[in-house]
């Protein structure tokens, strides 16, 4: 299921004097099985960018275009689209209403008006794809969970509705650092085991780098930088700029670099950086 | 979709207009005593000159007009529905009817009626917006404090009041911004809003209100910690960081106030109600 955004333009409250324009004539293309992150600084529009992907928001201006169906049509079959384009909320609190966990990730599949078989095996599968013990989970209540437990049926809920595509809207805010592992393991695992296409949305560097293998930049409503991660990476002056934060790991080892470490320029994730430091100290050693 | 959109009635759009410079207390009063005329009008004319008042606010006030006026578009079916009521049931001895079918006859004083309630809800609904958009919520909540406060003498705590009643036109902005958001969560999760008959669109509500509600509620909670961690006491030896100061301008428009008023008054004392 691609998605295919053309010329794309947004304004919050339209028509008003808080009118402000949060989309300016956005080009992109997601293909199959492709990991995504979009980032940018808030306020730069990621969260109203993809809220068209699933039809949420109907586009202004432009096209949204999913799997050859165009959003605006007025014959779209939006309900169906939807079951394939799955959104997770930043805030679970938004999304869960049920009194225990398993009802509420049943809604989904009840909504499509499957048989209560069905609906089961989906609630069984979508816990288990997000890490969460059937016996001990499904009669729990709601508001007795953690932070991290509830985001993850937040998204065991919208999994059990098959999609084939999953946007993740800032889903490791506000978690503690033990938290945001497991929930980074679970969209891992998604994506490679499940084979899901993954759009993941946020705000921290670090997060992307680790995660994904194409990035998208937003700034002000503008795509100014798309492209795979190392490459991204590879421009690091230009995130600086606008305002986004390197990774840490970036930041240690470009400063590294200038005390006169020979490492490569892109050094994303931690087991990247302790091999190439690793093997400028062995380098080094030889060369006495 | 957007649910704020159209929501006007405690939003506070900045400016730097005369109407925007006025003491919340000339503003309060004013739009208290169009309240009460409004109230008391039962003619066209009366109206016109009511109208002709307003749209000088709004002009002076530099609100475009469609924004001031679009708070009432989720109002339209209540209106209308509103106005057919008015027009098939009420009547009086000397009415005439204009068509009548079935069991329902229409006549010209129940269009008269509808007319006029119709009216008097769209500027009551008016005067109150332009009051909040054009006044902030600190001014709006100092003035009310200040004309209230004589009532302190019979023991109301009149502070209190005041600012359980400003959060609570805070909130409506705030509610609608998550309640955009819950219905935009569940959508997602395949709940089709229109569709159904009644009771299976009644039933896909709580999925919406359930989290509204909690959400609410929780919301409270933490604003009530974060005024405590501010020591907030209520009204007791509470003081002012701006004291209000009326100045030549509220005396101008007092004194407009008062000729529109009168002239408001006499048409309602000299002419026959249309009803």
């Amino acid at each position: 299921m691609p998605i295919e955004i053309k010329n794309l333009c947004h304004s919050y409250k339209k028509g008003t004097p808080f009118e402000k324009k949060v989309l300016h004539n956005v080009d992109l293309i997601i293909n199959d099985g492709e990991f995504v992150g979009l980032i940018g600084s808030t306020q730069s529009g990621k969260t109203t960018l993809a809220q068209h992907f699933n039809a949420l928001i109907i586009p202004q201006n432009g096209k949204v275009i999913i799997n050859g169906c165009n959003t605006a049509d007025k014959n779209a079959e939006l309900i169906k689209l939807r079951q394939n384009v799955g959104y997770v909320f930043q805030n679970p609190d938004y999304q869960l209403f049920a009194s225990t966990v398993g009802e509420d990730i049943a809604f989904g599949p009840k909504n499509q008006k499957l048989s209560p078989g069905e609906v089961n095996s989906r609630v069984l599968e979508a816990m288990e794809q997000v890490g969460l013990d059937y016996n001990t989970f499904y009669e729990r209540d709601i508001f007795a969970l953690s932070g991290g437990q509830k985001r993850r049926v937040a998204i065991a809920g919208v999994l059990a509705c098959h999609p084939q595509i999953l946007i993740l809207d800032d889903v490791t805010a506000g978690l503690d650092p033990k938290g945001r592992e497991e929930i980074l393991t679970v969209i891992r695992k998604l994506h490679f085991e499940y084979m899901i296409t993954i759009i993941f949305i946020s705000n921290s560097m670090d997060e992307v780098a680790r995660l994904v293998e194409r990035i998208v930049v937003l700034d002000q409503g503008n795509i100014i930088i798309d492209g795979a991660t190392r490459d991204i990476f590879n421009q690091a002056a230009r995130l600086g700029d606008i305002g986004l934060e390197l990774p840490e790991v970036m930041d240690i080892t470009t400063k590294l670099r200038n005390k006169g470490f020979n490492l490569p320029q892109a050094v994303i994730n931690i087991d990247e950086a302790i091999e190439s430091i690793s093997a400028d100290l062995l380098e080094r050693q030889v060369g006495d | 979709m957007e649910l704020t959109k159209n929501i006007t009635l405690g939003v506070y759009l900045p400016g730097e207009t005369v109407i925007h410079r006025l003491d919340p207390r000339t503003k309060i009063i004013i739009a208290s005593v169009l309240i009460i005329l409004l109230l008391m009008i039962k003619s066209y004319p009366a109206y016109a000159v009511i109208l002709t008042f307003l749209s000088a606010v709004i002009f002076m006030s530099g609100i475009p007009l469609s924004y001031a006026l679009c708070g009432l578009k989720p109002m339209l079916p209540v209106l209308i529905l509103m106005w057919v009521f008015q027009l098939f049931l009420y009547s009086n001895p000397d009415s005439k009817v204009i068509f009548s079918f079935w069991i329902f006859t229409a006549t010209d004083s129940g269009m008269h009626m509808g007319n006029l309630i119709s009216l008097r809800v769209i500027f009551l609904f008016t005067v109150t917006t332009i009051l909040t958009l054009t006044t902030s919520m600190v001014s709006l909540t100092d003035g009310l404090e200040s004309l209230l406060n004589p009532l302190r003498k019979f023991g109301l705590p009149i502070q209190e009041l005041v600012m359980t009643m400003v959060i609570a036109l805070r909130f409506v902005l705030i509610l609608a911004e998550e309640l955009d958001k819950i219905v935009k969560a569940q959508m997602a999760r395949g709940v089709a809003f229109d569709r159904g008959n009644f009771i299976q669109k009644t039933k896909k509500l709580f999925p919406v209100f359930l989290p509204l509600f909690i959400n609410a509620f929780k919301r409270a909670e933490e604003l009530i910690v974060a005024m405590e961690a501010r020591s907030y006491t209520g009204g007791k030896g509470r003081t002012k960081m701006k004291t209000l100061q009326m100045s030549r301008v509220d005396l101008g428009a007092g004194f407009v106030m008062l000729i529109f008023s009168a002239i408001v008054v006499l048409l309602i004392i000299t002419i026959k109600p249309q009803i």
